[in-house]
């Protein structure tokens, strides 16, 4: 059964000794935040630049380079952080809705940057330069991104209020 | 004396003081009532709070590794200070008015609580050395890349505002946990 993956993962020694512990949950939970803050701050950047809204004056390469390392490392915390927080509790996320949602999102907004570097980003050397014009499709990809980053945080939010309605 | 018994009395403390009559006389304004009677109120504001904080952060980590000679290679200090600098100002404000928001709509349980009050203490920190900052950058990055000296000081500052943030998340974070 599905759901006894879940509840193993809960039961496991990892999962037990967060849940337990007094401070363990929240200051993961804190880590956590320092990289969503991080992450969402550094793809912002990259987005509007696609959007043509800001950094104007420099090639999106260039804004790339300065955001993908940011963007990677705190995406790195965040997943770990994650984790750990999801296996203390792993049966009532399994069982939220906006859990699920979030998960959800987050794949989509993969799906949406892989799309981006292997077909989207074709010719960027060229469109990317500073004035140059942002083809419609990596214009729609940078909205979609930003657009399912903001929610992700709400869905994160939502789950925290909801812990004991779906279970 | 451990964290948490200081803390204890911390809230002790506060229990004495006007504060308490104060956040319960804010509890029932219709503002508050209305906040607390809206499911997604909290958590809407909340996430607005978070996204400001992204924005600041994010800015935040850009001009200050800018600074510290990480990042934005291909720019002059200049040019990342103003591309960057008014976001810093908009996220800051965006983040106190919601945090005013979410203040009025929890107000016992965030002003009868000393991680509240040790937060404000370092976002008051934060502010000083922010404005400092700024002011300081804004003063030599026009000869930024052609005298060097001098820039110790503001390198270090650039460390300890990302620094400050953090412990200003950290409180923000721990309020929802404090022994109160």
């Amino acid at each position: 059964m599905a759901n006894s993956i879940w509840a193993s993962l809960e039961q496991s020694g990892l999962g037990t000794t967060i849940a337990s512990n007094e401070w363990m949950f929240p200051t993961i939970e804190t880590i956590h935040v320092f990289a969503l803050v991080t992450v969402i701050g550094a793809i912002a950047i990259m987005d509007m630049r696609l959007l043509g809204l800001t950094s104007k004056n420099r090639s999106v390469k260039a804004v790339e380079r300065d955001t993908v390392p940011v963007t990677w490392i705190g995406f790195a915390v965040a997943l770990i952080t994650g984790v750990l927080l999801f296996v203390s509790k792993a049966t009532t996320y399994m069982a939220n809705p906006y859990f699920l949602w979030k998960m959800g999102l987050m794949a989509l907004a993969g799906v949406n940057m892989a799309i981006f570097h292997r077909i989207l980003s074709k010719g960027i050397d060229e469109w990317g330069k500073p004035g140059g014009s942002v083809p419609a499709a990596a214009k729609l990809s940078g909205a979609l991104s930003l657009g399912i980053w903001l929610i992700i945080p709400f869905c994160g939010r939502v789950i925290g209020f909801t812990l004991g309605v779906y279970y | 004396m451990s964290i948490g018994e200081f803390l204890f009395q911390m809230t002790e403390a506060i229990r004495q003081t006007p504060i308490v009559e104060f956040s319960l006389w804010v509890s029932d304004w219709p503002f508050a009532l209305w906040l607390q009677s809206n499911f997604l109120a909290i958590p809407g504001f909340q996430t607005l709070h978070i996204l400001a904080i992204a924005v600041l952060f994010g800015s935040t980590l850009m001009l200050n590794l800018k600074v510290l000679g990480v990042s934005g290679k291909d720019q002059t200090l200049p040019q990342i200070f103003n591309r960057y600098q008014p976001w810093i100002k908009g996220g800051a404000l965006v983040l106190i008015t919601t945090g005013i928001i979410l203040l009025i709509s929890e107000p016992v349980r965030n002003m009868v609580n000393p991680i509240f009050w040790i937060k404000m203490g370092v976002l008051i920190v934060t502010i000083i050395v922010s404005l400092w900052f700024q002011a300081a950058v804004r003063g030599r990055m026009e000869q930024w890349e052609v005298s060097p000296g001098g820039q110790g000081s503001i390198k270090l500052g650039a460390v300890a505002l990302i620094v400050l943030w953090m412990l200003v998340m950290v409180g923000g974070r721990w309020i929802a946990y404090a022994p109160v």
